[in-house]
């Protein structure tokens, strides 16, 4: 009996012992160098079929400086193993990190992951240069509230692999404004291959503050599989912590209104500087320099004797590190006045000093006449009261409403010379007649002169003749093409009749033609016309007679 | 003579007629009825359209309601229609004079303008224009030389056209006229609520307009001072007929 209780008690032990769930992870290198990319391959062996793991990037929480990601998961529907993959870069310090415990969600049961370690060491042979990273670039210093803080976050190419695309950037950063300003770009050319993304931070309060980066880059090189070491992905994780203080107040000018970074007063220039009195010109002033520009507050002009200044809106777009400031002014007074110097304070953080930006005025001569001084007492209290000379009464004319108009006509709904059917009507006439009176013009130059008509007739006969001469079938059609060619063109050259040329008057208009060349074209074309059964003439020289064509051609 | 005494007859038939009723406006304002007789007549404007006459005979039921810039615009309208309109010469002649308003003079362009309406001015450069123009290139289309007449033609337009030249620049600044619409108003020195007041104008005062801006415009007075009124203060001589009614509120 006690026996068989043994034996029960053996057989439940192992039957528990199945139960459980074995869970084995191995990270490859196994002890990395700091911002080594890393692979973490979970195996899960369960006594249940698992089905496939769902959110199993989620839970998992790597440490602070470590990058995590999930690769890839092998789960088959029938099997009750499977493999995550998490492709990971090596925290920047040496140390051993622990990956908290977790759980894996699989669509029959959870399973507990155990904590991982990871050791980085110095000690391992490793060659950053070969491989693709990601660097933050942010300036290492104090900042302060309401500063513009520009930064980056270079993708950088190594040796071995390129740097194709980034994608998923979060960013957490509590007390800051974060805005990406430009994705993807390209890196600049000293940097080597990649890509950057660049962000503009601002201050919001006073603190240390943490700004935490995550992202992923995609990579591409020549020894990279979708399941090999370094993986297609790699994520890149930052996390700074910024200090930030409020600009000082000790020091700080009465009119500084929030101008942090390093600026310079560009130019000062005013639409026209030659303005009457009481004519509106507009100053614009122009501030560069890097630092919250966008945030600066325009500086505030008083009119003054001289000028009355109003608010003004800048239409132009604004270019990056350049800012306007745009004010109308109304010259009061005659002379050459300078317009109002624009001043404000601004704070350098680098210096952590405060600076003044002055626009110098610029001189505007102002023309017109000055305004009477207002005079409050006009007149000489004593004096009575009616001593100006009254004017004469004329009286109104007895209205006679139904009396026709001079002109006949009432008035109209418009003026004529506001009427565009007027104006158009009168244009498009005189745009008629000038052309009718163009064309007049040359068809009566035309006629004037004749040869202008024959000679293009004469070039146009002559360049069909050399296009159908050579596709003739027929010695006898050719000659025929050609001999009323030359007849054309010689009659041009002469001012003859061209029926009535004959081989004479083709070698004077075209000196040093051969007499037997075209003896033979002649007869080959019009033999027939006076003996029906003539001789066909030569078999002629057909390059020779489209030579003699071509050089009547060139003197037309 | 019989057929002659009938001809006489008929010629002075209209002459002897009677001359029609007055209206009921020509009626009320003999009658010192003011108002009414500007009711009827603006009613009689809208419904038949606007004439110099009517015009005139507004301004001068305007004017005996105390309304000087009304009845300014309506006179000044009125030349502008009619430059030789009686009512409205002897109407803007008694504001000057007697109304304490004030007027700038007119330039010579302006009084060479004032033979002519706007209108006119216009019409007769267009015909000089075409005349000459055709002058020229009918020739030219015929191919023949221009014949003694063509010339003369041509001479006759052309100087017709430069005569209508300072016509039509006189029509154009007497137009660039507005009259003072509000009581006691100050010319600013600067387009803007708090401007330095320059110069004082009263209602019914004629100024020079210039440009627009900020809600102002810049306006010469007849003394010669150069300053910016509110655009809701004035109005503009040319107008679409009856004077604008500145105390209706804009639709929305």
């Amino acid at each position: 009996m006690r026996r068989l209780a043994s034996l029960c008690f053996a057989l439940l032990l192992g039957l528990t012992a199945a139960a459980e769930d074995r869970v084995s992870w191995e990270i490859t290198p196994r002890i990395t160098a700091p911002g080594q990319p890393f692979r973490l391959q979970i195996i899960v062996e369960s006594d249940v079929i698992l089905g496939g793991a769902q959110q199993a990037g989620k839970e998992i929480r790597p440490p602070r400086g470590m990058a995590l990601r999930l690769s890839g998961q092998i789960v088959r529907s029938d099997s009750n193993e499977a493999t995550i993959n998490y492709s990971g870069v090596a925290p920047e310090q040496a140390g051993e990190y622990v990956i908290p415990a977790f759980n894996l969600r699989f669509a029959r049961k959870l399973i507990a992951v155990p904590e991982i370690k990871l050791l980085v060491s110095d000690s391992v042979a490793f060659r950053r240069d070969a491989q693709a990273r990601a660097e933050l670039v942010i300036p290492d210093r104090t900042f302060y509230v309401g500063e513009l803080i520009r930064g980056a976050i270079r993708m950088r190419g190594g040796e071995e692999e390129a740097v194709v695309a980034s994608f998923g950037l979060e960013s957490v950063a509590e007390g800051f404004t974060f805005t990406v300003t430009a994705d993807r770009q390209p890196l600049p050319d000293e940097l080597g291959q990649g890509m950057q993304t660049t962000f503009e931070l601002t201050p919001i309060r006073e603190g240390v503050s943490e700004l935490a980066l995550n992202g992923t880059m995609l990579i591409q090189g020549p020894g990279l599989n979708a399941f090999g070491n370094g993986g297609r992905d790699r994520p890149f994780a930052f996390r700074r912590k910024l200090a930030v203080e409020h600009v000082p107040e000790r020091g700080r000018p009465a009119d500084w209104s929030g101008a942090i970074g390093s600026f310079a007063a560009e130019a000062v220039q005013v639409s026209k500087d030659q303005p009457e009195v009481g004519e509106p010109i507009r100053l614009r002033a122009i501030l560069t320099g890097s630092g919250n520009l966008d945030r600066l507050i325009t500086p505030e002009l008083p009119s003054g004797e001289q000028w009355d200044v109003l608010p003004a809106v800048e239409r132009r777009r604004h270019a990056e590190e350049q800012r306007f400031f745009v004010y109308t002014l109304v010259p009061r007074l005659p002379g050459k006045l300078l317009t109002p110097p624009i001043r404000f304070s601004t704070f350098d953080p680098l210096t952590k000093q405060f600076s003044r930006i002055e626009f110098k005025p610029i001189e505007v001569t102002v023309t017109g006449t000055a305004p009477a001084k207002v005079d409050l007492i006009a007149a000489d209290p004593a004096a009575p009261a009616d001593a100006k000379q009254p004017k004469p009464v004329t009286g109104l004319a007895a209205p006679a409403p139904r009396r026709p108009s001079a002109f006949g006509f009432g008035a109209p709904a418009a003026p004529l010379a506001a009427s565009p059917a007027f104006w158009s009507g009168n244009g498009l006439l005189v745009t008629l007649l000038l052309v009718l009176t163009a064309a007049t013009l040359y068809l009566g130059y035309l006629a004037a002169h004749p040869e202008i008509r024959i000679r293009r007739r004469a070039r146009a006969v002559i360049r069909a003749a050399l296009v159908a001469a050579p596709r003739q079938a027929s010695g006898r059609d050719f000659a025929v093409t050609v001999v009323r060619a030359l007849q054309v063109g010689a009659a041009a050259v002469l001012g003859a009749e061209e029926e009535a040329m004959t081989q004479s008057d083709i070698e004077r208009a075209l000196p040093g033609a051969s007499r037997a060349l075209l003896d033979d074209l002649f007869i080959r074309a019009t033999g027939e016309r006076f003996a029906a059964h003539a001789a066909a003439g030569g078999s002629g020289d057909d390059a020779a007679a489209l030579a003699l064509l071509r050089r009547l051609l060139s003197l037309l | 003579m019989r057929f002659l005494a009938a001809l006489l007859l008929c010629w002075l038939a209209p002459l002897g007629a009677a001359e029609p009723a007055p209206s009921a406006a020509e009626a009320a304002y003999a009658k010192g009825d003011y108002a009414t007789a500007v009711e009827r007549w603006s009613e009689e404007a809208r419904a038949d359209g606007v004439t110099a006459a009517r015009l005139a005979a507004l301004g001068n039921a305007e004017w005996r309601l105390g309304r000087k810039g009304r009845a300014m615009v309506c006179w000044e309208r009125a030349l502008l229609l009619d430059p030789r309109d009686p009512v409205a010469l002897a109407g803007v002649r008694h504001a000057l004079n007697a109304g304490g308003t004030e007027r700038p003079a007119l330039t010579w362009s302006e009084n060479y303008a004032m033979v002519l309406t706007a209108d006119l001015w216009l019409i007769v450069a267009t015909l000089a224009f075409w005349v000459a123009f055709l002058c020229v290139i009918v020739p030219r289309l015929r191919r023949r030389s221009a014949s003694e007449a063509n010339h003369r033609a041509r001479l006759v337009a052309l100087t017709v056209l430069a005569l209508t030249v300072p016509g039509l620049w006189g029509s154009r600044s007497l137009t660039d006229r507005a009259v003072v619409r509000k009581p006691e108003i100050s010319l600013r020195l600067t387009p803007t609520q708090l401007g330095e007041p320059l110069d004082g104008v009263a209602e019914g005062d004629v100024v020079r307009t210039g440009r627009p801006f900020n809600g102002h415009i810049r306006v010469t007075t007849a003394a010669g001072k150069t300053g910016w009124l509110r655009a809701g203060e004035i109005e503009p001589v040319r107008g679409a007929g009856l004077p604008a009614d500145l105390d209706q509120k804009a639709a929305p």
